[in-house]
């Protein structure tokens, strides 16, 4: 098979060579024969006679020479192409209109196709991707549903756990890089040694962590991500040994990253060693995962999910023996759930991305049964010329052939247009927020896009052909030549499934406009949640304030201080904070508290909160309400005495009816000692934490600033200019204090809150543009074949209008078969998006799967377009004159 | 010239990888090479001879190259590639075992049955 294709390919290289050639050996041949013939004693002319005679027919063996190279299916194939685009050619109205849909059809799908080819399906770039795992807490009784796992469990599992190879902590962080007054935040990672060799891709250049490197005195060392090191180093080889200068102190390169290393969506350009103290490490903290902190790890060859899953579970169970907190981690459901990496990364987004594949797919099939309708009526036109030729012997064969060309040409040429549309999409989705989604910045037009270009094409253009072919076959020979000429109705079946066709585009358009609509409204409710803060005019921004830097709760207040003093003097601001996290940010952790005095119920479980640490005006600052007591202030985190504040629903579920201020309670799962509680000085409104679709009311608390221990904090400021504008100055103000710290994620609250719905409004805004498109490709559907029904019955019309008919008859008529079909279209579209939306549930926020309004709209909006498109071919055929019509010829 | 015979269907292609095996040849001297190792007894459609060179030459069990004739004109030389001398060994056994089985079965007398 290899040999013959490679023959081929070398005869249609040259394929002019291959005639020229033939010609010449033939003739050689004669000449030879006949100069022989001539020798033997044959006169000249009769031995070139004779020569010829006894050769055979020239363009027979030619003919069979050509077959016998694999040529002549090759050469049909050109023959067809060459008709085909002929007759594509003849009438470049049906080709535009063909090409065009097709082109935004495909465009749609190809575009979907790299989004999901990108997150969903393609591997993750680590060899044998497939046996990397993650391994998370959860405590679904406390609804805690994920926390990440602890330093604890690492250590606790590591080497431990017979089915997994190997197994890696990470966290993904922030430092400030780079010399006094040029500092930068960098996006960063902290790994355990052995976590590029969970990954088997490790350093290209230099070597991975160590052991000893996993202590706070001993982890100075860095590895540099292929384009810090481009960038930064100018890929200096020699870069091994050289320091940078890390949180303001020197760190030694020990390793540089192959460049196309990426791990997950992380967009870490240096990785630290993952440092702990043995306290760390310790029993206690083993369930401080704090959803920040996670394991990865390799499942041994041959050894499953399920292997891994059992042994952590009796791991867990033999941990849990002894630990006094047992009966407290059972009432939470606690386990520790073991997930394939990859699709454990993007399952948030999963559904979304599938329902937005299904709704280009309808887009397709609209387009496609638009061209098939096109098609057909064509065909219909052609329908006595097929049967002539059919009847001259043209093989079945052939007949299904061209037309299998002819569509494939068409679709071809429409999937490679819609390639060019994809790739221009895809370069788009970026503006709409592509990259936020995990692995969304690896989106990309690529060979596997053109793959599918090519495939979907034919495959398409093939699925087109079929009805057509069939259509070409089926027609009776014998009754079309007989025919009358000028055409009579066409054949019941055929106008059978021109008809079918449009319903069925109806009712898809219809499904297609009313999801679109339910994901609008989801939106539309939303984006009307209110945050429960006053979003508007609140800049936000990220520092790190380094620990080995302001190593005391002392001059991190003092810094504290200087900051929101420097900042509230600037003109405009009226409220300043700084914070350990802000809402909708993405990463909001919750932890437990423990209310003195309140008995839990039987069967009730600890409760996990929110919970933040706060200097300055936080609450005035983000614009919270106070329902009761005072907001927390800068001197609340100055003085020793203990003070917090609670939300209503915090308030709401431990001290119903009663008022709260003045009540104690504890950060942490156990009861503490009495001067250690804190006692709650003010109730503020609820707010919406993680995002605004969030339903539980979880509490949260605002503990005064000097509880938290994070690097990573957040400054808040209100201000009556515009939020962006004050960015510039906030740098300037932090610079002053301190030249070594950087701010980034210079963001609005306003901001915040849309960059937290890109996972609703990008598929709301995509679902209309695809519902959208497949309007007006019904509408330029239903308007074809309305327009070819009257033509066809323009005799028919002249007769019955010179008989007597009125034109309102005529137009009622054609009226009554639009609204006949419109009618079934709706009728199935509506059973359709009933459907849909029932399937839809999960991604819908606060929409019944039946909405009577939205569906009523898009039936409204459907049947208005469709009966606009029937009016015009209606019309037309009312203002047919008779004697025209029977005169025509 | 003697009695010639018709060619059994499938030899052709045989007898003109025998030709190209011993000598690369031209299209017209594979015809004559044939005639000539046959002792004249076979008779070549000429029609049907360049379709079978491509054919094989498709198969690539023999090769073709432009060259010079003996008389200086400018023709297409035919040679055996190793695929080829393999096929025609097979080819030369099977006809060789076809042949011997043949000619034992036309001389079966009575008294062998």
């Amino acid at each position: 098979m290899l040999k013959r294709l490679r023959s081929l390919f070398r005869v249609l290289k040259s394929r002019s060579g291959f005639e020229q050639g033939m010609t010449e050996e033939i003739r050689f041949h004669i000449e030879q024969y006949t100069d022989d013939l001539v020798r033997s004693g044959v006169s000249t002319q009769e031995a070139a006679r004779r020569a010829r005679i006894e050769f055979g027919g020239l363009n027979r063996v030619q003919e069979d020479c050509r077959e016998a190279r694999g040529l002549r299916t090759f050469d049909e194939l050109r023959r067809q192409l060459r008709h085909a685009g002929r007759l594509l050619r003849k009438s470049p109205g049906f080709t535009a209109t063909a090409l065009l849909t097709l082109a935004v059809c495909l465009g749609a799908n190809l575009t979907m196709f790299a989004v999901i080819d990108s997150i969903l399906l393609r591997p993750l770039p680590f060899p044998e991707a497939g046996r990397l795992v993650t391994v998370f807490n959860s405590y679904p009784k406390a609804s805690v549903d994920r926390d990440g796992s602890s330093v604890t469990n690492y250590y606790e599992r590591r080497g431990k756990i017979p089915a997994l190879a190997s197994l890696s902590i990470y966290r993904n962080g922030t430092a400030v890089v780079g010399d006094p007054g040029s500092t930068e935040r960098e996006p960063s990672a902290k790994v355990s040694p052995e976590f590029f060799a969970t990954l088997e891709t490790g350093p290209a250049v230099g070597r991975a962590f160590t052991e000893a490197e996993t202590s706070f005195q001993t982890d100075r060392v860095v590895i540099l991500t292929d384009p810090y090191w481009r960038q930064h180093f100018n890929a200096d080889t020699g870069v091994i040994g050289r320091q940078i200068r890390v949180d303001g102190i020197p760190n030694t390169v020990v390793g540089v990253l192959p460049p196309d290393f990426r791990f997950l969506s992380s967009k870490a350009r240096l990785y630290f060693p993952f440092s702990s103290s043995l306290e760390d490490r310790g029993p206690r903290q083993r369930h401080s995962g704090g959803n920040y902190k996670h394991l990865i790890a390799r499942l041994k060859p041959g050894a499953t999910l399920d292997q891994a899953q059992a042994q952590i579970d009796a791991q867990n169970a033999a941990l849990e023996m002894d630990d006094s907190r047992a009966k407290m981690l059972a009432d939470a459901g606690f386990r520790s759930v073991v997930a394939p990496l990859q699709a454990d990364h993007v399952a948030s987004i999963r559904p979304t991305l599938l329902w937005m594949q299904a709704g280009a797919l309808t887009l397709l099939l609209i387009g496609a049964v638009n061209l098939t309708n096109l098609l057909l009526i064509r065909a219909n036109s052609r329908l006595k010329e097929m049967a002539v030729r059919q009847a001259l012997g043209a093989s079945r064969w052939h007949v299904v052939s061209e037309v299998v060309v002819e569509t494939t040409l068409l679709t071809l040429t429409g999937g490679l247009l819609g390639l060019a549309i994809g790739a221009v999409v895809v370069r788009l989705l970026r503006l709409m927020g592509a990259d936020r989604l995990p692995l969304g910045s690896y989106i990309a037009v690529d060979g596997r896009m053109a793959c599918a270009a090519v495939l979907g094409s034919v495959v398409l253009g093939v699925a087109i052909a079929i009805p057509i072919a069939w259509f070409n076959l089926r027609g009776p020979c014998a009754n079309a030549i007989q025919s009358e000429t000028r055409g009579g109705t066409s054949s019941r079946a055929a106008q059978g499934l021109r008809h079918g066709f449009i319903v069925a585009q109806i009712a898809l358009a219809l499904v297609l406009l009313a999801g679109a609509g339910l994901l609008g409204l989801s939106l539309e409710k939303v984006m009307a949640v209110s945050p429960g803060f006053r979003p508007d005019h609140v800049l936000t921004g990220q520092i790190s304030v380094p620990w080995n830097k302001y190593p005391n709760w002392t001059s991190r207040l003092t810094f504290n201080a200087r900051l929101m003093e420097s900042v509230t003097r600037q003109p405009g601001v009226s409220a300043a904070a700084i914070v350990n996290n802000v809402p909708l940010s993405g990463n909001s952790g919750k932890s437990a508290a423990t209310v003195k005095g309140y008995v839990r119920r039987p069967g009730e479980t600890l409760r996990a909160h929110y919970s933040y640490g706060v200097d300055g005006d936080y609450f005035t600052a983000m614009g919270f309400s106070l329902r009761e007591g005072r907001f927390l202030t800068a001197a609340d985190s100055r003085r020793p005495e203990r003070v917090c504040v609670v939300d209503e629903d915090f308030a709401r579920y431990y001290w119903p009816g009663v008022n709260a201020i003045g009540k104690q309670l504890n950060p942490g799962g156990d009861a503490a000692v009495d001067a250690e509680l804190f006692t709650v000085v003010g109730i503020v409104g609820a707010v919406k934490q993680s995002a605004l679709t969030d339903q539980i009311a979880q509490g949260a608390v605002y503990y005064p600033y000097a509880l938290r221990r994070d690097d990573n904090l957040f400054v808040v400021v209100r201000a009556s200019l515009p939020p962006e504008s004050l960015g510039p100055v906030l740098q300037r103000l932090i610079r002053e204090i301190d030249p070594e710290l950087p701010v980034n994620d210079l963001r609005s609250m306003d901001t915040r809150i849309a960059d937290s719905l890109v996972t609703r409004r990008s598929p709301a805004l995509l679902a209309a543009i695809f519902s959208g498109i497949a309007l007006l490709l019904t509408a330029v559907g239903t308007y074809g074949v309305l327009s070819y029904a009257v033509a066809q019955r323009r005799r028919e019309i002249g007769v019955r209008m010179a008989l007597g008919a009125q034109p309102s008859q005529i137009r009622a008529q054609f009226l009554a078969l639009a609204l006949r079909l419109l009618s079934a279209g709706t009728g199935l579209g509506i059973l359709g998006a009933w459907f849909i939306g029932k399937a839809m549930q999960t991604l819908l926020f606060q929409v019944p799967a039946l909405h009577i309004a939205t569906l009523t709209a898009a039936a409204t909006v459907t049947g208005i377009i469709t009966l606009v498109a029937c009016l015009l071919p209606s019309h037309r055929a009312a203002q047919i004159s008779p004697m025209e019509a029977l005169a025509e010829p | 010239m003697g009695k010639t015979a018709d060619l059994l269907p499938g030899t052709l292609d045989m007898l003109i990888l025998k030709a190209v095996s011993l000598k690369p040849l031209h299209g017209y001297g594979v015809l004559l090479r044939i005639q000539q190792i046959s002792g004249d007894a076979l008779e070549i459609p000429q029609g049907s001879l360049y379709p079978a060179l491509y054919r094989l030459e498709h198969q690539e069990l023999i090769a073709a190259e432009w060259g010079v004739s003996d008389n200086n004109r400018r023709a297409k030389y035919y040679t055996l590639t190793p695929a080829g001398r393999h096929r025609l060994r097979e080819e030369t056994a099977g006809w060789n075992r076809l042949a011997s089985a043949i000619t034992s079965a036309l001389n079966a007398t009575p008294e062998e049955v």
